[in-house]
């Protein structure tokens, strides 16, 4: 029983990264109509910038979330004005959008990958912070990892009632069900396009700077994460953010009962379970 | 108020609107019709901002607004009830009204705004808890119009408002845009129920394969030999 309840823990501590890395790939993907390949690598920039910030500048790598938000937030915001808005106005259907704007971020990832090694290295980095352990209904975790936790739910829900209650919220969620609908209400969609990417890869960012404080970090990580996220948005159901909210906290207990098991299977778990559901249930959990 | 001077549109490279003009005067209804295809939607579209024209231009109160986009076009006091309805399924009735207020100067409003439409749609008030893509087709027509209120316009373009809806309902729709003439609303109306758009109309335009072919007041196009064989059946 004590086992059964560390490994739910544990994949809680998991799913809040993967939370928060879905919802931040739902935003580009329901949204901006983006299915962003390079997702992970804004998680990897994070990363990397947070290890710089900590052992170069000793910089708190919680404080380091004010550099790190804001800076992803304003280079995804000018990939969208700059790349993605000219194609989705050359683009003369949805479809083709979808698949030119999916090519073309494998092309970011390359990109950022590149000058990022250039920046970093091939090496594999890592620090540690708050690697104080607690006990927690009699199992041992690290501090980092509850304080990762603690920030994905507190980001995720701040989000939700962002989207949920505010006026520009509504827009996102009226332009993720009918942009030119929107435009006739009166939003900028070009403007709710960008500013969602950009939201995007500040989660993800964001999602890189927790990641750094519990695992090692390098320039080719965020592949890894990308599928992941992608797994996630289509369990929680394409464009839901609450979906995906849930998505991440389910395939992450998924990933902690695999890992008891065997710790090499969880990547083949996942993806038994993306082609199970696309399967079964393609909607995903809150699919419309 | 409105005018439309000689406007070209096409989509990709296929022409739908050749020479088009039209004007709109303070406090009209001026009713379009047309078979399917001659260009009514385009025409509406082409005003809203959707489908900027090849050349030509369209006034708005004295302004050029063509080139504009559909979201500054809306801020100038122009609302389109689009054809389809096309409310935001996954939002509720009353979230959708919301939405028709984003405009700054509408959204420091809305509440008052939302009063009035409740009045004018009270089975709007009943529902607003519900998902617009649960409504019976005359709700979610009442939601578009009162939607299309919400951001408190000078000039309405209604596309179809009684597409689809049960002949009492219809007689409704028309009541209500009536009504909102009458409360110095400007109305442009597409519309395929000829004959009673031409009844409430001031005056008319006919529109075929994407030119102007007659234009007229509502009473006299009514008698006219084309409209009567072509619309009419007559």
């Amino acid at each position: 029983m004590v086992t059964f309840l560390n490994v739910v823990i544990a994949g809680l501590l998991l799913g809040g990264l993967y939370a928060l890395i879905a919802m931040g790939l739902s935003l580009q993907y329901g949204v901006a109509r983006v299915l962003n390949i390079s997702h992970g690598e804004f998680i990897m920039l994070g990363g990397l910038t947070t290890w710089t910030l900590y052992t170069a500048f000793d910089i708190n790598p919680l404080v380091s979330l004010v550099i790190v938000g804001p800076t992803t937030f304003i280079l995804g915001f000018i990939i969208h004005r700059t790349l993605f808005k000219r194609l989705l106005s050359s683009s003369t259907s949805p479809g083709i959008f979808e698949s030119s704007s999916m090519l073309a971020s494998f092309g970011l990832l390359f990109m950022i990958q590149n000058i990022a090694s250039i920046a970093w290295g091939p090496e594999i980095r890592g620090y540690s912070y708050l690697a104080v352990p607690v006990h927690l209904a009699g199992a041992v975790f690290s501090a980092n990892r509850l304080v990762t936790l603690g920030f994905a739910t507190v980001i995720g829900l701040a989000f939700y009632l962002f989207v949920a209650r505010t006026r520009l919220g509504k827009a996102i969620r009226a332009a993720a069900q009918d942009p030119a609908t929107a435009g006739l209400m009166g939003v900028n969609i070009n403007n709710v396009l960008a500013l969602c990417f950009g939201f995007g890869a500040a989660m993800a960012g964001i999602a890189g700077m927790l990641i750094s404080m519990c695992y090692p970090v390098h320039v080719v990580m965020g592949l890894e994460y990308t599928i992941i996220a992608i797994i996630v948005v289509v369990l929680g159901g394409l464009g839901s953010i609450p979906g995906s909210f849930i998505g991440g906290f389910v395939l992450g207990i998924i990933g902690s009962v695999v890992t008891y098991i065997d710790p090499g299977l969880s990547l083949v778990a996942y993806y038994l379970i993306f082609i199970l559901l696309l399967l079964v249930r393609p909607t995903g959990i809150m699919g419309k | 108020m409105l005018e439309v001077n000689n406007i070209d549109t096409f989509y990709g490279k296929a022409q739908a609107l050749w020479d088009v003009s039209l004007r709109v005067d303070e406090a009209e209804i001026v009713a379009l019709i047309g078979a399917n295809g001659a260009g009514k939607t385009t025409l509406l579209n082409t005003v809203c901002g959707l489908l900027p024209p090849a050349s030509g231009s369209v006034e708005f109160l004295g302004q050029r607004i063509d080139g504009l986009a559909p979201h500054s076009i809306v801020e100038l006091g122009i609302s389109h009830i689009p054809e389809g309805r096309r409310l935001f399924p996954h939002m509720s009735v009353s979230e959708n009204l919301e939405m028709g207020a984003y405009v700054h100067e509408a959204w420091k409003r809305k509440e008052e705004t939302l009063r009035q439409v409740y009045e004018m749609f009270p089975i709007l008030q009943e529902r607003q808890g519900q998902l617009a893509r649960t409504l019976s087709g005359g709700e979610q027509q009442m939601v578009a119009m009162g939607r299309g209120l919400m951001s408190r316009p000078r000039l309405c373009m209604f596309d179809e408002p009684s597409y689809g809806l049960a002949p009492l309902l219809v007689a409704e729709i028309f009541r209500i845009i009536q009504g909102l003439r009458d409360h110095g609303i400007t109305i442009l109306l597409v519309e395929q129920s000829v004959r009673q758009s031409l009844e409430i109309a001031d005056r008319a335009y006919v529109l075929e394969n994407g030119r102007i072919v007659l234009e007229g007041d509502g009473k006299s196009l009514l008698k006219e030999e084309l409209i009567k064989k072509a619309y009419l059946g007559l």
